[in-house]
Order: structure tokens, then C-alpha cells, then sequence
């Protein structure tokens, strides 16, 4: 569904992936881990457009996507979610959900249905529909932000760091809304930092270490393969 | 005396309507795109030449057709005038050329209003008669100048609030990334701001004609106006241009009541270096809050 | 402690042979400038032609103007619309004390002048406060309040009559047949090249011009950009003040209709066709927006206006550059140096500076004292309540998750942002409520995420700003290094380096500036593997031969393992964990940290 072959990108003068390949399948979720500053969000932003790569390939359903603008890739089915829980503060919860239909291929009443199930996964959100996005609280407004990317219906799914500013405790729920979205024939990719809380509930990992692919391996030998090298400081 | 103060102040508030409308469409092209339209003042007086031409006493059948015409065809001028301007920020990393082209621009209509209709200043009937204000006979353009900045102002608010096109502007204007991750079709959606600013000052000038000078020169008047209407206001703030506008406005009749009509421009200059140097955000606008 | 001869090892780029291709063709543009101006201001003299001779007069003055714009503009990066009423200021103020009031037209000068440089102030303030837009939109609205006014005050200025003036003594043959007056309008827009090259070339002009593009950078340098503003400001208004007075005689008349906006537009116009930045841009604008439409047309001089817009939005869209700087954009393409591999490498000069020096281990002075420091962003606590000590000499790493306030604890001690409450020190002296440029001056050098690099310097000019930054005189072994380096880069382009390349430039920013205490911001991003090694070498250099206290905010926890001598955890903005490397890593508060990938 979502390949990437040998890309190279960075912001401006600044490289910072090198070489890094990947590829989402249909139903399944990658997720990758790595430290800060290791080149997660640089690669989740180079797919979706936001960077221009210096050389590689980025394939969607086998057509490159590579150097188009972000709102090109959306609208061709590559929905990425920011980092930060971001949403628009000054729209309702209902409009900001609405502007999810922008990348939408399709109807009015898958529309309808779409808001719906959003509503009945996070009754939060169909309670505080009319309110601003700006009232919600951190973790609410990721559920918004990926309610919002659920509407569009897109094949890929990517998602940048779902955790960040959220206690540990709303991870879990958000977590099995996308495994069960996934399963519905979505590539979902998740990037993390909190991998035991995640690796769970993903099919595949991968780590990134200063801008290239460390290894990759199903996402239930994690744990181990992590645990084997020693600790480089110690 | 007293009264006189009053019907000054009036006119001082529609005048500062026209100052409102203008500062309200800066507000939406710089909310979707930052850039701020030099040429926006020409492209107003475009809208007196329009009532001059195709509105002169002519029946209120026509000069309501004329009305919706000119708004039209200015907001075709200013669209095309956007496609121009967003060109080469595309590639380009300079992103500062919208400040020359625009101003080329703004040169290019005056120096075109200029060479085909001559230094003059064209005078345009009032299709609203009249009235009196405590006794004073006041132009019916002035009640259609406030009038019309109550509409573009509620207007803008229904649009952007309750449409799909105007959310995602005003989405644009709060997150420009997450707008594009969402799938907003940017450009086109900067060029529909830019065609809803030409609609609005281009039926302000319309309606207006009668109580401005029409003149190939006066548009550089109104775009600084207009600009420190939308400044005391705080950029991005339509409300605050309810107040920035007719504020200027008053300032500028005061002045020219107090001290004399040639001064008018110097007191809105004075105005806008005295908010910018002691309250840069504008009177009513908050840090990290850009409502529309 | 073997750094000095281990930081990177292989050739240095001074072996180059190729012979070196100007950076710039900056001089060159001079010298052409000042021949086009030469014949245009004394040939119509020697072929006897009184028309062109006027109109060469006045495309003279206007040209002088225009390059006080460009300085003001692209040097500077003030965007003034209102250039045109600051000439017409100096000319009016001259025009009245001479005509009207009976001065001696050198005292009368004297008062344009002074009118021009508070003309200039005027613009300048704003400028304190805003910059772009808005200070195009102030400056513009002077130029369209000025000819109001002068129709307004009449009682001074005689309104729309205008002033009609003779100055004899100037207008009368003096030598070869031409007047003082032929020959200052001639000698004068040469002056302006030598004097917008020169400020170039000088620390002012390089300071200038890091304040334009990079304030922050800037202050880190101990610049104030402020006054950069101010004294920009100021140049122009007294260099398009000159052109106001030789204006003056050169028309024999001022009236308000000679001083509107059009003239400020042809100013800016002139600037941009012919290319922002280039010395030769504004004869070339001058001569195509003003002459084309003026002199070729003559005929069709309402066109006039519609020309100068036309003229320049072609320039925007077509040409970016302009049409001198797009000839010299071919130009540098084929004559640029200073790519690749072997660009710019420093061991060889760092090893000449250190030879022979032994190396040092951290004191137990204190550098840097931070205590009890707070720093909120509205309600957001980015440091709270920080206690730190850094000691002289040592590397000192700081370590947290994104949004810990690593950054934001870097940028209070450079200055850039200031304590809510707590206080701090450097090198004993209380640095709380000091300015960044302040803080600068007290030997802190620092470097940024995405490094300052400017590509319209020289590779050796963006090196140079450390020397300026300087405080003192130079060490004999700093003069030295710096002059190696002037003859290494000095015609090379700053625009091929590579990203790691431009994190050492940065850093031989700090050294030639001799800051002993260097912060660093996230150095190790966007760095490869081999050049993560050398920049490890690079600081253990830093502090163990050269002394210099290193202060490190870095997300690579090997990086920061291998070389700090003391590591602060932050997390949330407090200090969860300090110590020494070892210690800290087996802190339980501190785990967590590697969990994210377990295996830093």
C-alpha cells in the first residue's frame, strides 16, 4: 500500500534521514520507535509532503507521491495526523470534523456514518460537539485530530507520536481504536515513543536511530531484540 | 457646538466604515495567505469608477444589478491579481516578493485609471436621498457606508463559520500545516479569499461613490486607512476593525474639523506609529488568539 | 588527551591550485558603476548637449538614491517605501533657507541635511518595533502625508507655488566647462558605490546585515539590532539628503508635486529591476525605470507610471534577481568554489593554533550558576526552579525529552529569553537581567538548531562575524588563524556546505570570537555517523586544549556519554538528576529515558 524505498530528506541544508526504506501493508500497523531526534517526524513529514525529499522513492498504491504538495497526498488517500494533538482551536468540534471531508472520496451519507462511529468510540466528543476545539483537553483533541483523519477514509494512515502531552492512561483506548480501524483494511504506521504500551497492539517495528533504519521485526519480538544489545553507556 | 461635535463624530464613524470594510478584507486574504494587498485601495476606487460608469442615475432596478456587476468583476480583478502574486511563492524561498508585486500592482490600476480617465475627480449620484440629523443634511451614501460594513461584517461571520469553504479558510488561518495534512485545497482557497476581499471593497466602493472622491489618486488614501483601521483593530480581528475603523474615522473628521482637512492623513499616520510603537498587537487583539 | 591531532585527519583545503573565482563581483559592479556614471555625467558636458546634460543631472541624483536604497534595503533589509520625501525633505529645508530666508546655500545644506537625518530617525523608530509590512506601510503613508503638508504650509513652504531658486556660484563653469555643481552630481552617486561598497565590506555592514537576517543570531554576537536599524536609517537619510540638495540647484525649483509617492516607488522600483543587493542594480533600475519611460517616450508621459509598475512586476515574476543579479547569478554559477568534501576543514588550523600547548581538566571555578531559575511561557512552565552549576572548562551535557526545557534553559543563559524568577551568573558576575548582546560580550558564544549561515557572504565572511564579535584585540595565534582562513575562503561561497560543514563554521565562529564558554544547541542533528565522531573530538578539543567551558543540550545520549564531564536530566523543566556520567546513568529517576528505544 505505502512504500518507501532508499529515501533521503531533511529541512532545508539539514539531512536528516538517510537511506530509510519501509513499506505499510493493507490491515496491518507499523510502528516505529526510535529516540528523540532520531528522524521520526522528519520521515512522517517527508511522506506526507511536507519535505521534499533529496532522493528516494515514496510509493502510494504504486504511484509516487514523492515532492507532491501535503494536500495532494491527502486528497490521493495518505492522511497524516500531526504531533501535538493538533486541531483547528477556533472551529467546533463538529467543524473540525467536518474539514476531515475535505480528503474524502466519497458521500454524503458515508459522511454521516463516519461522524456517527467517530461519536459512539469517543462519546466525548459527540457531547462536546458544539464546543471549541480549543476547550478540549489534550487527549480529546487527539481523538478529534484522528476522528478528523477517520472521515476521510484515507488507505494510509499515519500517526505522529498519539501520546505526546497525553497522560498514559488515554494511550490504550486510542490505541485500540486504531488497531480496529486498521483491521477495516487501513495500513495505519503509529510513530512512538512509548513502545511496551504500544508494540502490543501493532503487527510490525522498526527502529530508527540518527536518521536510519536500526532493524526491523515483528512487532512481538520487540521487546527482546531491544533488550539484547547492552546498554552503550553503561 | 455640541451638536456640531455629534455630526462630525457620525460622519467621522461611516467614513471609518469604509475603513472598516477595507481593513476587514485585508483581514481575510492575510488569515489565509500573510500577504497584505497594497492594490487593495485602488481596487476600491475600481468600485467608484464602476458606479460612476454603469450606476449614474439610473433606476434602483439597474443600480442594484450594476451593484452585484461590479462586485463581481473587481473580484475578478483581485483573483486574478492573487493567482499573480501567489506565483512565484510556489518555488521561490523569497518569500517577501507579494510586497513588491502587489505594490507594482497597486501602481499599474492607478497609473491605468489614470491614463484612461484623466487627474480628475468624477462625481457620482446618491441613489439614497438625504437625510437629516439633527438638522444637519446628511449624504444617504453614508447611513449605505455603515450599513454595508454591518453586512460584510456578519456576512464574513456567517461565511467563515457556517460554510464549508469559510471553515476551511478560517482553518487555514489557525493551523496553515494541519490544514494541508487535512487535504485543504490551499491555493484554491487563498484565491477565493482574495476573490471575497475584491467583492468587498469593490460594492463598498460602489456604494460609497457619491461621498468619495473618485479619483485615480485617492486609492493610496484609503489602503493606509484601511491599514491602520485593521492595525488599532488587531490584524485578524474583524471585530476589532468595528471599532479600528470608525475610530480612525472619527480621528481623521476631527482633525480636519479642528485643524484642517489637509491634515486627515497625518493623523491616521500618527495613529498607526503611536499603536505600533506602544501596542503592536492593536487595541483589541490578544497574543495567540487570531478569531475571524 | 590526544585531540589536537586526532579531531579529523587528511588533507586541508589550502592546498588548493585551482585558482579562485571572485565570490562576488561586488568591486567589479563598482568600477563599472562609476565609468557609466562618469560618461553619462561629463560626456553631454564635452559633446556640448544642454538637454542631456540636464537630464543626465538629475538620473545622477536619482541614482545616488537608489543606492542608499539598496543599501537600506537589501543590506539592512528595511523595506522603506518613503525614501522619495526624505530627499524631498532635505531639498525643501534647503530650498527655504536659502530662497526664502536668505542663508548661505553651505548653511542652508546644513539644514537639509540635519532634516533629512530626523526624517530618518522617524522612519527608524517604528522600525524598533515592527518590521515587513508594516514598516512599508508607515514609511509609504510619510511619503503620501509629505507633499500634503508642503501644500499645507504653506506659510513656510510657499505651498503648491513652490520655491524657485538660483545658486550661480555652483551653476556657473568652473572647469573644462562644466560647473561644481555638473561635476558634484557626477562625483557624488560614485561616492554612494564607494560608500555602500565600503559599509559592505566593514564590520558595520556585516553586522547590518546579520541583524537583517537573523536577529537572534545577531544578539548571540553582541550586536544590537536595534541600532543596526537606527545607524541604517540614518546612512540613507543622509545620503539621499545630499541628493535633496544637489537636487536643489540642479531643477531650480522645488514644488510639492515633485515629491510625491511616484518618486519613492521609482526609488524601490529602480532597486528591484535592476537586482536587490547588487551594486550596479540601481544604475541599471534608474536608467530603465526612469529613462525609458521619461526620455525614450518622452511623447507618452502619462505612460510614465504605468511603465514603472509594469516594468516591475515583469521583474518579480520573470527575473527575482533582477537584471544585474541575474547576470551575476551566471556568473557565480560557473565561478563558484567551495563545495564538497574538502570545503571547509578546520584541523589543520585548530592544530597550528594548539601546538605545543599541554592540555588542561576542568577547575573547580564556577562558569555558569544558575539558581532557583523559573521561565514560564504564559501558563506553560518551560524551567522551573533550575538549580545548575557548570564548572570552568568542563563539557556539561543537558539531556531530556522534547518539551523538557533543555532549550529554553539555553536560550535564558544566552539571553535570548529572560528568568520569570531565580537568578544566574556567569563567571561570577550576575547576568540575570542581561540583554543577549550584553551576555554575548561576556565571552558566551553559542550556536543554533538550524546553523546561521548566510549565503550572500563569503564562506570567510561568515567566519568573520566571530572576529567582529570580538571584544577585546586579538591573540597573536587568533590573528593568525584568522588570516590562514581569510586566504583559504575568502572568494569561497558559504551556499554548497554541508550541513555538518555549517555547524563548524558556527563553532569557528565561537573560536575566533575566543568565547570561553560555548553553548550548544542540539549539535549532533542532521549529522552523519563519521561527523558525530569528529564533532566529539572537535568539543573535547574545545575544552580540553583550548580551556573552553562547554555547555551541551543534545538528544544523542552516546554522543553526550562519550565526551561531558557532568550530566543535568531535565524533565518538565525541573532537574531530575546531576552528576557525573556514570552516576546518572544509573539513576532510577533517569531510566525511563532509555526505555523509549532502550538501547541509548
Amino acid at each position: 500500500m505505502l512504500e518507501v524505498k532508499n529515501l533521503v530528506a531533511g529541512y532545508g541544508t539539514i539531512p536528516v534521514l538517510r537511506d530509510v526504506s519501509l513499506t505499510a501493508k493493507a490491515g496491518e500497523i507499523l510502528l516505529i520507535g526510535g529516540e528523540n531526534g532520531a528522524g521520526k517526524s522528519t520521515l512522517m513529514r517527508a511522506i506526507a509532503g511536507f519535505n521534499k525529499p533529496d532522493s528516494g522513492e515514496i510509493l502510494l498504491d504504486g504511484k509516487p507521491i514523492g515532492g507532491t504538495a501535503p494536500e495532494k497526498v491527502a486528497q490521493s488517500g495518505l492522511r497524516l495526523v500531526l504531533d501535538g494533538h493538533r486541531v483547528f482551536p477556533e472551529l467546533s468540534v463538529f467543524d473540525n470534523l467536518r474539514m476531515g471531508a475535505a480528503a474524502r472520496r466519497g458521500d454524503r451519507a458515508g459522511f454521516n456514518n463516519a461522524v456517527e462511529e467517530i461519536y459512539s468510540v469517543f462519546p466525548i466528543l459527540k457531547e462536546k460537539q458544539k464546543l471549541y476545539a480549543r476547550d478540549l483537553s489534550g487527549g480529546q483533541q487527539q481523538m478529534l485530530a484522528l476522528g478528523q483523519a477517520f472521515i476521510a477514509q484515507p488507505k494510509v494512515l499515519l500517526c505522529d507520536e498519539p501520546s505526546m502531552g497525553l497522560a498514559q492512561a488515554l494511550l490504550p483506548p486510542i490505541l485500540a481504536f486504531l488497531r480496529r480501524w486498521a483491521q477495516t483494511g487501513t495500513a495505519v504506521v503509529i510513530v512512538e515513543q512509548h513502545l511496551a504500551v504500544t508494540a502490543p497492539y501493532a503487527d510490525r517495528a522498526m527502529i530508527i536511530e540518527r536518521g536510519q533504519v536500526k532493524f526491523s521485526c515483528l512487532a512481538s519480538d520487540l521487546d527482546e531484540k531491544l533488550n539484547a544489545p547492552a546498554h552503550a553507556a553503561e | 457646538m455640541l451638536s456640531e461635535i455629534l455630526i462630525i463624530v457620525i460622519r467621522g464613524i461611516a467614513i471609518g466604515s469604509i475603513f472598516a470594510t477595507i481593513a476587514m478584507s485585508f483581514n481575510i486574504v492575510h488569515g489565509a495567505t500573510n500577504i497584505f494587498n497594497f492594490a487593495q485601495g485602488n481596487m476600491f476606487i475600481l468600485g467608484g469608477f464602476a458606479a460612476y460608469f454603469l450606476a449614474n442615475q439610473v433606476g434602483l432596478g439597474q443600480w442594484t444589478l450594476m451593484l452585484l456587476l461590479s462586485g463581481l468583476l473587481i473580484a475578478a480583478v483581485v483573483t486574478i491579481q492573487g493567482y499573480i502574486t501567489l506565483l512565484p511563492l510556489r518555488s521561490s524561498v523569497e518569500q517577501d516578493s507579494w510586497l513588491i508585486s502587489t505594490v507594482s500592482v497597486s501602481v499599474i490600476v492607478a497609473a491605468l485609471l489614470m491614463i484612461t480617465q484623466g487627474p480628475f475627480a468624477y462625481s457620482v449620484s446618491s441613489i439614497v436621498p438625504s437625510f437629516r440629523i439633527l438638522g444637519t443634511r446628511t449624504p444617504g451614501a453614508y447611513a449605505l457606508a455603515i450599513v454595508a460594513m454591518l453586512f460584510w461584517y456578519f456576512a464574513l461571520r456567517f461565511f467563515l463559520r457556517k460554510t464549508f469553504i469559510g471553515l476551511a479558510i478560517s482553518a487555514l488561518s489557525q493551523d496553515f500545516d494541519a490544514a494541508r495534512a487535512a487535504g485543504l485545497p490551499v491555493r484554491r482557497l487563498q484565491l477565493i479569499s482574495f476573490a471575497i476581499s475584491g467583492l468587498m471593497v469593490g460594492t463598498v466602493g460602489f456604494l460609497v461613490a457619491p461621498v468619495i472622491s473618485v479619483s485615480p489618486d485617492a486609492g493610496l488614501k484609503y489602503v493606509l486607512n484601511g491599514f491602520v483601521a485593521a492595525v488599532v483593530g488587531g490584524i485578524g480581528s474583524n471585530a476589532g476593525t468595528l471599532i479600528g475603523g470608525p475610530l480612525v474615522g472619527v480621528v481623521a473628521m476631527l482633525t480636519a474639523y479642528k485643524v484642517g482637512g489637509a491634515y486627515q492623513d497625518l493623523a491616521s499616520l500618527l495613529v498607526l506609529v503611536l499603536i505600533l510603537m506602544f501596542r503592536p498587537q492593536g487595541l483589541f487583539g490578544r497574543v495567540g488568539a487570531r478569531r475571524v | 588527551m590526544q585531540a589536537a591531532t586526532n579531531i579529523q585527519t587528511g588533507p586541508v583545503s589550502m592546498a588548493e591550485t585551482k585558482p579562485k573565482g571572485r565570490f562576488n563581483s561586488d568591486l567589479t559592479q563598482v568600477w563599472i558603476g562609476v565609468g557609466l556614471i562618469a560618461i553619462t555625467g561629463f560626456g553631454p558636458v564635452i559633446a556640448g548637449n544642454s538637454y542631456w546634460i540636464h537630464t543626465f543631472q538629475l538620473v545622477n541624483i536619482f541614482i545616488a538614491a537608489a543606492i542608499f536604497q539598496n543599501m537600506l534595503f537589501v543590506d539592512a533589509g528595511q523595506k522603506s517605501f518613503g525614501q522619495g520625501a526624505i530627499l524631498g525633505l532635505a531639498a525643501y529645508v534647503t530650498a527655504i533657507l536659502y530662497g526664502l530666508h536668505g542663508w548661505s546655500f553651505a548653511a542652508a545644506s546644513i539644514g537639509g541635511i540635519v532634516a533629512a537625518m530626523l526624517g530618518g530617525l522617524l522612519f527608524a523608530l517604528p522600525a524598533l518595533r515592527v518590521q515587513g509590512f508594516h514598516l512599508g506601510f508607515v514609511t509609504m503613508s510619510a511619503a503620501i502625508v509629505f507633499p500634503q503638508l508642503l501644500v499645507t504650509l504653506d506659510k513656510w513652504t510657499n505651498g503648491i507655488n513652490g520655491i524657485s531658486v538660483t545658486v550661480p556660484a555652483l551653476t556657473n563653469p568652473f572647469v573644462l566647462g562644466m560647473s561644481p555643481l555638473a561635476i558634484a552630481v557626477a562625483v557624488f552617486p560614485m561616492i554612494a558605490l564607494f560608500v555602500h561598497y565600503g559599509i559592505r565590506r566593514s564590520k558595520l555592514g556585516r553586522s547590518m546585515f546579520v541583524a537583517a537576517l537573523s536577529p537572534e543570531a545577531a544578539r548571540s554576537l553582541g550586536i544590537k539590532p536595534g541600532v543596526m536599524r537606527f545607524v541604517a536609517f540614518v546612512i540613507a537619510a543622509v545620503g539621499t539628503g545630499i541628493c535633496g540638495i544637489l537636487y536643489l540647484p540642479t531643477v531650480a525649483f522645488v514644488s510639492p508635486q515633485g515629491f510625491n509617492i511616484e518618486l519613492s516607488f521609482v526609488f524601490f522600483f529602480a532597486v528591484v529591476v535592476g537586482g536587490r543587493g547588487q551594486m550596479l542594480g540601481p544604475i541599471i533600475g534608474i536608467w530603465i525605470v526612469y529613462i525609458l519611460p521619461n526620455i525614450l517616450l518622452a511623447g507618452f508621459v502619462e505612460y510614465r507610471l504605468l511603465m514603472y509598475g509594469c516594468l516591475t512586476l515583469l521583474a518579480v515574476m520573470a527575473f527575482p534577481d533582477g537584471i544585474v543579479g541575474s547576470v551575476e547569478r551566471l556568473r557565480a554559477k560557473r565561478k563558484q568554489t567551495g563545495g564538497g568534501e574538502q570545503a571547509f576543514r578546520i584541523d589543520g588550523f585548530l592544530a597550528d593554533l594548539q601546538a605545543g600547548k599541554t592540555a588542561r581538566e576542568p577547575s573547580e571555578e564556577i562558569a555558569v550558576e544558575v539558581r532557583n531559575g523559573t521561565k514560564k511561557f504564559g501558563e506553560v512552565v518551560a524551567v522551573s526552579a533550575v538549580d545548575l552549576k557548570v564548572r570552568k572548562g568542563e563539557v556539561h551535557g543537558l539531556i531530556g525529552a522534547n518539551g523538557s526545557g533543555k532549550t529554553s534553559l539555553l536560550n535564558v543563559l544566552s539571553g535570548l529569553s529572560r528568568l520569570n524568577s531565580g537568578s544566574f551568573m556567569i563567571n561570577g558576575v550576575e547576568a540575570t537581567n542581561l540583554a543577549a548582546d550584553r551576555i554575548a560580550n561576556m565571552s558566551l558564544g553559542r550556536t543554533f538548531q538550524a546553523p546561521r549561515i548566510f549565503s550572500q557572504m563569503s564562506l570567510w565572511d561568515n567566519l568573520k562575524i566571530g572576529m567582529d564579535a570580538r571584544v577585546g584585540p586579538a591573540s597573536a595565534d587568533i590573528t593568525a588563524l584568522a588570516k590562514a582562513m581569510e586566504e583559504s575562503f575568502g572568494q569561497d561561497s558559504a551556499t554548497l556546505l554541508s550541513h555538518g560543514q555549517r555547524r563548524l563554521v558556527e563553532v569557528m565562529r565561537t573560536v575566533l570570537k575566543e568565547a570561553t564558554i560555548v553553548l550548544f544547541d542540539e549539535p549532533a542533528a542532521g549529522l552523519s555517523q563519521s561527523e558525530r565522531t569528529n564533532f566529539a573530538n572537535l568539543v573535547k578539543f574545545l575544552s580540553r586544549q583550548m580551556g573552553k567551558t562547554v555547555i551541551l543540550v543534545e538528544h544523542d545520549l552516546d554522543l553526550v556519554w562519550g565526551i561531558a564531564d557532568t550530566i543535568t536530566v531535565l524533565e518538565q523543566g525541573r532537574v531530575v538528576s546531576s552528576g557525573k556520567p556514570d552516576v546518572v546513568a544509573k539513576d532510577p529517576a533517569v531510566q525511563h529515558m532509555f526505555v523509549g528505544s532502550r538501547h541509548a
